[in-house]
């Protein structure tokens, strides 16, 4: 599952990169920062991503997801830093134990 | 005497268009004189039903020519009329609570009746005002998607004289609208004043609007956008003749520029005008700039505007009098009523609606307008139809939710991002949608206006 939810969260950055345009985006890692310090994206580009990825997880998983709620915020270690840190909130959030 | 002399014009009007067609109602052709000839019966049957002056009598009805005779045998008979055009049962009882209703007329499929409501008469000002100056009375309700409805009160004597003096047309109108909204009585009082005559729709499906409007050579179609775009969308207007069509005024929501834009390629003979009224001020008078221009100028010596922070206040000689329960707090102290519509101002005195105050997305602190995100998306070839809202974020407070129906048969990814690489030269980054939703359809409601919630 950690490998699908991965390739989901790379291609829609890869996607959402077509407008955006950012050379750090150009080939994800696990280790690509997203948000926060030094980070390669804005606020209004994360809300962009994270409703992508919402968008695909719909699709691929068959449920509806809610990655940006109170909790998230509310969390010590935001999960939007990079794309590893997100990809395991998501299994978290899949496997219903948040 | 000066009540008199001013009540009496609307039906020296009348009997003056003598034989000419009044409405069209079923396969039915009714003229003004059958008209002022079914007052008279009505306005005996008020007093056999024993409806005094001055009493609040509802009237529970659709468009008809019955409803319009006994609309105006209570408005000869110095009656506040509250008319009430929808069914539901738990709708009509709050209208009737609220509206202080104390007779309730029907004219059901089983012919005309009368019940009293049975409630007390109020102790309200405004009504009282009313019966001991003699006049008649209007009351509307505004359809307030929570609690209850506002009932507005209105001086009809006053209302009617604002339409006193047009020259006469022999135009044929749609009555699209419905008989309780101030958009469908504005139809009607426009229609007696010129002798025009009425076309009552059966049903208000695009395709059966249509046909009618190439059956009966209507020339005149006031709508609202959401319903234009149904025709555009059903492509009614390419099964049935049209040519008969002169004027589409457009009101009750803003009119996005694309769609403006397709009308015209639909209809090019066309003209196209933005109507602006309130409930609370009444329909003004309007001039568009021109067929393509959502800007327009309100044009009518009854009605002032000013424009305080966006939003466009009116003053009108035919505003209400008061709400029957409500406190005046849309109204500032000088009178000015606060539509809560939020326009754009052109160099040339022109105006144009971007949207309602209250419909304002906030975007980390910037504002959006739904109508503008979309006019913009309506530009869109494969955008079909489409309904943007504000949704919460816990990152930027809100973000900008668009629902669309589309021709397009592709990935709804690649949808998705064609939308966004559409919107990236139309609009700034924050008004660009961040969920789009493929659906089937917007819903509308019975009145053919976008249903939106409170953001």
């Amino acid at each position: 599952m950690k490998e699908k939810i991965f390739e989901l969260i790379k291609e829609s950055i890869l996607c959402l990169n077509e407008e955006w345009e950012i050379p750090e985006l150009e080939n994800p890692t696990t280790d690509t920062r997203l948000f926060g310090s030094h980070s390669a994206i804005d606020s209004l580009a994360l809300v962009n991503l994270i409703a992508e990825v919402e968008e695909r997880l719909n699709v691929s998983f068959g449920k509806d997801i809610v990655i940006a709620d109170e909790r998230v915020m509310n969390r010590t270690h935001s999960p939007f830093r990079q794309v590893s840190s997100l990809a395991k909130y998501i299994e978290t959030l899949l496997n219903g134990d948040s | 005497m000066a009540e008199v002399a001013q009540q009496q014009w609307i039906f020296s009007a009348i009997a003056g268009h003598g034989d000419k067609p009044f409405i069209f109602e079923r396969d039915k052709c009714y003229s003004y004189s059958q008209l002022l000839d079914r007052i008279d019966s009505a306005h005996a049957q008020l007093r056999d039903w024993g409806i005094a002056p001055g009493a609040v009598a509802a009237l529970q009805s659709d468009y008809s020519f019955e409803a319009v005779a006994l609309f105006l045998a209570l408005y000869r008979n110095h009656n506040i009329i509250a008319p009430i055009s929808t069914e539901a049962a738990g709708e009509v009882r709050t209208r009737v609570k609220e509206g202080h209703v104390e007779w309730i007329i029907n004219t059901g499929k089983d012919g005309t009746s009368c019940v009293q409501a049975g409630g007390e008469r109020g102790e309200s000002k405004l009504l009282c005002r009313l019966r001991v100056e003699n006049r008649a009375g209007l009351i509307l309700f505004s359809s307030g998607s929570t609690g209850k409805p506002k009932s507005m009160v209105h001086d009809l004597d006053s209302l009617l004289d604002s339409y006193r003096g047009k020259p006469s047309n022999n135009l044929t109108l749609l009555a699209f609208l419905l008989f309780d909204h101030i958009g469908g009585l504005n139809t009607l009082f426009n229609a007696m004043a010129i002798g025009a005559a009425l076309v009552i729709p059966e049903s208000r499906q695009s395709d059966s609007v249509c046909a009618l409007i190439e059956r009966r050579q209507v020339n005149v179609l006031p709508a609202s956008p959401t319903f234009l775009n149904l025709i555009l969308m059903s492509e009614a207007h390419l099964r049935h003749d049209l040519s008969c069509l002169k004027i589409i005024t457009y009101g009750t929501e803003p009119m996005p520029g694309g769609l403006l834009d397709r009308l015209k390629n639909a209809f090019p003979k066309v003209k196209l005008l933005q109507t602006f009224g309130t409930s609370e001020t009444g329909i003004a008078h309007t001039r568009s700039r021109s067929n393509s221009s959502t800007l327009f100028k309100i044009d009518d010596p009854n009605v002032e505007y000013l424009i305080v922070d966006s939003e466009l206040l009116l003053r009108s000689k035919t505003q209400i009098l008061g709400y029957l329960n409500y406190p005046m707090d849309a109204f500032t102290e000088g009178g000015w009523f606060r539509t809560g519509d939020l326009v754009e101002q052109a160099e040339d005195g022109y105006i144009r609606i971007v949207g309602r105050l209250q419909e304002v997305i906030n975007v980390a602190g910037q504002k959006v307008h739904p109508s503008e995100v979309e006019s913009a998306l309506m530009e869109m070839p494969e955008v079909a139809d489409c309904f943007v809202q504000g949704v919460p974020n816990v990152i930027t407070g809100q973000t900008v939710e668009a629902c669309i129906v589309t021709t397009s048969r592709g990935e709804p990814a690649a949808f998705r991002k064609a939308v966004r690489r559409f919107c990236r030269d139309r609009l700034e980054p924050y008004k660009i949608p961040t969920r789009i939703r493929v659906v089937e359809e917007i819903p509308s409601g019975g009145r053919f206006k976008k249903v939106r919630r409170p953001s």
